[in-house]
């Protein structure tokens, strides 16, 4: 069981249920009758909420329009209206919060402009299982070689009895070249991402290929660092329990 | 065109509302009281009693009262034993079932109680418009307030109760969010609130960002079990340890004559520093029974509790990703936010005094009423978006949860998970829906298993079946599935883990209707009674005026000793359950002080008109 990837954009009209009239894709209600269109296969959320394709958003520009549109989209206006027209609000309002939801945190943000770049899933940070993935990042190996062989002796330590204070000590230091880690990540996630923003509309298409799989790669490893902690935190934990 | 109302529907004490011209209002009866308390008792006959009716039968007959069914609802009986142990009615039902609570010889579950409270709002609603003149008075349509940490089956549970007591339900909507609403009313301001919601048997807190009319819940958590109620059982155990200690014996009537003194007492204390807390004569009790508290012993008792309160408060506050000190305004919610510790510890946490504006036992009603006003009117002032409080999974391999949707997901929200088989053929595939933040199944809320049929004979893990999960604005989850490679949709059975299907709300439907002969019986002598209270107490008004040695003087040779029989024969069928004998005997009694009552009236004109120079008569 994998968690579904998002339906690809189709370039389709759509039609209304109401009229019959066809729709573009992008529009939220029917040109020829006004009534509220049902959701078709979209698949872009910059667009869906009328932002560009871009990394960098204004999110304040993100809320106010999350914010018009559920004064457009929210079943709480649909009450007395049509079955189909009270079904594709129920359907543009559930899209609509997934979109928002999604375009608000910035590691999502780039996992679904992969998506709908077409390259291969990420695993989701929501959805993660809280065990780190079983492949190692090529770029991890020596700090995941490193954290293994450290945890290992502090669980030995802890069962033959050693103190909690010197093996909470012991996790504090293995964290921190995780935690270094992580912040590079961080940091080429904020550079990648300036720099596809400035190429999507200019740069070769091979360039921003290349620029998007790198943004993959980062965002991988970043979130196999984010497994890694959780792995260190629950080691403290367990050590709270003693 | 019908009524629309607010409904608030508590553990203790109902009320409802409607949006009249000058804006929200709570619906009262005729002495002014909003709360209908949230008690159902079955009388010798069969006829139902709900709320202040009930309650007397509860402390005379408490083996045919039922209280806080709220903490029933939607709830299995694995899950309910701790309350059951402290609840005078009996508690049952199969195990991995919907609980079963035995009155008298009939058997009832959590929906059709709380339905009977519902029916008396609505009534009391119709009544009012009557009188208002409307002339389509009937309220057939209402939105219900639920605890925000309520899950699917308790929602549900909570819409099917509504259906039972003949409303459409209009929406499901979480008690902190609506009391937001009726407090941003005349506001037009902004920013971000926390609503701590502490009534009579759950907890919630609320985090809401407001801008633009738009109510956007950040992050919601709480306790669906821990309130009031929780306080009084400290006070309960307090006293009944004492009485043990001098031998006393506990009968389900002292139990409730000492839990109405601990409520007493738990009320005085939020005014005073100190109470007596006393328990009159009864068979168990001869001598009956005094004891000092004070307010610092009680807060020694329920202090735990009040912390308790603060673990989901740290939670919303980290799920919104907020510090306390980012939350422009607390507002407090719910009976018990009247506690002075409580009202410290909200201040304490947030570093200012929060609001409490509006009545705390009201402010869900008017919210509810609200919310029901804008579904209605389609009037766009206001927008409400609430979050699921609990994330919603299925059961995987080895019994782990994958998650679907997460908690504090702005809803209506869907998801989607994608099914294959596991042997040739295979025609069926089951699947178990679960609620709840723990990484295994047995861990989380059952809500429903599915099977998912009539998927095409193909080679193992080559069907891909999409199996759409919606929550819609209600916070009720519902679901479809669709094999991809065939477009044919699947037939899903739903077998709610905890709740009622269709047919059963159905058959209870009609049995209601069997029912509703007796229940209308019932509220006859309610109405009967009443009529003849106000009545007897008019009477005894004119008996005790200071002049009554002049007024007798005026009455006809007899005519006292007439009233005096009447009084007391009305006074003696008030007490039994003859309707025919009330109704008889209170038109007997407006009869027999015709006389009496003119004369007095003539005897205040004249001392009006006189001046103060009578008033030595």
């Amino acid at each position: 069981m994998s968690p579904d990837s998002i339906p690809v954009r189709s370039a389709d009209t759509l039609a209304c249920r109401t009229c019959g009239a066809g729709a573009p894709v992008d529009e939220h209600f029917c040109p020829n009758c006004s009534r509220i269109l049902a959701l078709g296969r979209h698949g872009d959320f910059f667009s869906f909420l009328g932002l560009p394709r871009q990394l960098n958003i204004d999110l304040q520009e993100l809320e106010r329009n999350f914010r018009e549109l559920s004064r457009k989209f929210h079943p709480d206006y649909y009450y007395n209206a049509s079955p189909q027209e009270r079904l594709a609000s129920l359907e543009r309002s559930s899209y609509l919060n997934d979109a928002y939801r999604t375009l608000k945190s910035p590691a999502a943000r780039i996992e679904h402009l992969l998506a709908i770049e077409g390259l291969p899933a990420v695993q989701s940070e929501g959805a993660a299982t809280g065990q780190p993935a079983n492949t190692v990042p090529p770029a991890l190996l020596e700090e995941v070689f490193a954290l293994n062989e450290e945890l290992d002796e502090i669980r030995e330590a802890r069962e033959s009895g050693a103190d909690a204070a010197s093996l909470r000590k012991r996790l504090e230091t293995a964290r921190e070249p995780i935690d270094r880690k992580r912040e590079e990540h961080e940091a080429q996630l904020e550079a990648l991402s300036t720099q596809w923003d400035a190429e999507r509309d200019t740069a070769a298409v091979a360039q921003q290929r290349r620029t998007l799989e790198a943004l993959r790669t980062v965002l991988l490893e970043r979130n196999y660092i984010n497994n890694l902690l959780a792995t260190i935190e629950r080691e403290v934990a367990s050590l709270g329990n003693l | 065109m019908s009524k629309v109302v607010g409904i608030d529907l508590g553990t203790t004490n109902s009320l409802v509302a409607y949006v009249g011209p000058k804006g929200p209002e709570v619906i009262r009866d005729s002495s002014g009281d909003a709360l209908v308390p949230s008690v159902v008792s079955i009388g010798d006959n069969g006829t139902v009693y709900v709320g202040r009716e009930a309650q007397r039968q509860l402390l005379v007959t408490p083996d045919r009262a039922v209280y806080s069914v709220k903490r029933f609802m939607g709830r299995g009986i694995d899950d309910v034993q701790e309350d059951a142990g402290l609840l005078p009615f009996r508690v049952g039902g199969e195990p991995g079932g919907v609980v079963r609570i035995g009155i008298a010889d009939r058997e009832f579950t959590p929906p059709e109680i709380s339905a009977f409270v519902l029916r008396e709002l609505k009534h009391r609603a119709e009544q009012f418009f009557q009188e208002q003149g409307e002339f389509d008075f009937e309220v057939d349509r209402a939105v219900i307030t639920v605890p925000a940490y309520f899950n699917d089956a308790q929602r549900t549970a909570t819409r099917d109760a509504g259906r039972l007591a003949g409303l459409e339900v209009l929406r499901i909507i979480s008690e902190p969010t609506a009391a937001s609403l009726a407090y941003g009313l005349d506001k037009k301001n902004r920013g971000t609130i926390a609503v701590y919601d502490l009534g009579g048997g759950t907890f919630d807190i609320s985090i809401l960002k407001v801008e633009e009319g738009v109510f956007e819940v950040l992050a919601t958590s709480g306790d669906t079990h821990l309130g009031g109620d929780d306080f009084d059982n400290l006070v309960i155990h307090l006293l009944l340890r004492d009485l043990e200690l001098s031998g006393h014996d506990s009968t389900p009537e002292l139990v409730q004559a000492i839990r109405k003194a601990a409520i007493h007492a738990k009320q005085e204390l939020s005014e005073q520093d100190e109470t007596e807390i006393r328990v009159g004569p009864s068979t168990a009790l001869p001598a009956g029974y005094r004891r000092q508290m004070t307010r610092n012993e009680f807060e020694e008792l329920i202090g735990p509790l009040v912390e308790r309160t603060m673990a989901p408060v740290r939670q919303a506050l980290a799920d919104a990703g907020l510090l306390p000190k980012d939350i422009d305004e607390a507002v407090l919610v719910g009976g018990s936010t009247r506690i002075p510790m409580v009202r410290r510890a909200v201040a304490d946490l947030f570093g200012r005094t929060p609001h409490s504006d509006l009545n705390p036992d009201e402010v869900v009603a008017l919210g509810a009423a609200v919310q029901a006003d804008i579904l209605i009117s389609g009037r766009r002032e206001m927008l409400l978006l609430d979050v699921t409080p609990l994330s919603l999974g299925i059961e995987t391999m080895g019994g782990v949860v994958s998650k679907i949707i997460l908690r504090n997901s702005t809803i209506p929200a869907t998801g989607r998970e994608m099914f294959t088989t596991g042997v040739d053929n295979q025609t069926a595939v089951d699947v178990h829906v679960l609620q709840g933040e723990r990484e295994l199944a047995s861990d989380c809320r059952s809500l429903a298993r599915f099977k998912l049929r009539g998927i095409p004979p193909m080679p193992a893990g080559l069907p891909r079946i999409e199996v759409r999960f919606q929550i819609d604005a209600n916070g009720i989850l519902s679901v479809a599935a669709r094999e991809l490679r065939t477009g044919l949709e699947q037939t899903i059975e739903v077998k709610p883990s905890y709740g009622l299907t269709d047919e059963e709300v159905e058959r209870m439907l009609i049995e209601s209707f069997e029912h509703a002969e007796a229940d209308f019986e019932a509220r006859l002598l309610i109405d009967a009674r009443n009529e003849a209270e106000s009545v007897v107490t008019a009477t005894e008004k004119h008996l005790r005026r200071r002049d009554f040695d002049a007024i007798e003087q005026e009455l006809l040779p007899g005519e006292l000793q007439r009233v005096d029989e009447a009084l007391q024969a009305l006074k003696d069928a008030v007490g039994a359950t003859d309707r025919d004998a009330i109704q008889q005997r209170t038109h007997a009694l407006n009869h027999a002080t015709k006389h009496l009552a003119e004369i007095t009236m003539n005897r205040s004109i004249r001392e009006a008109l006189a001046g103060k120079n009578v008033k030595d008569v």
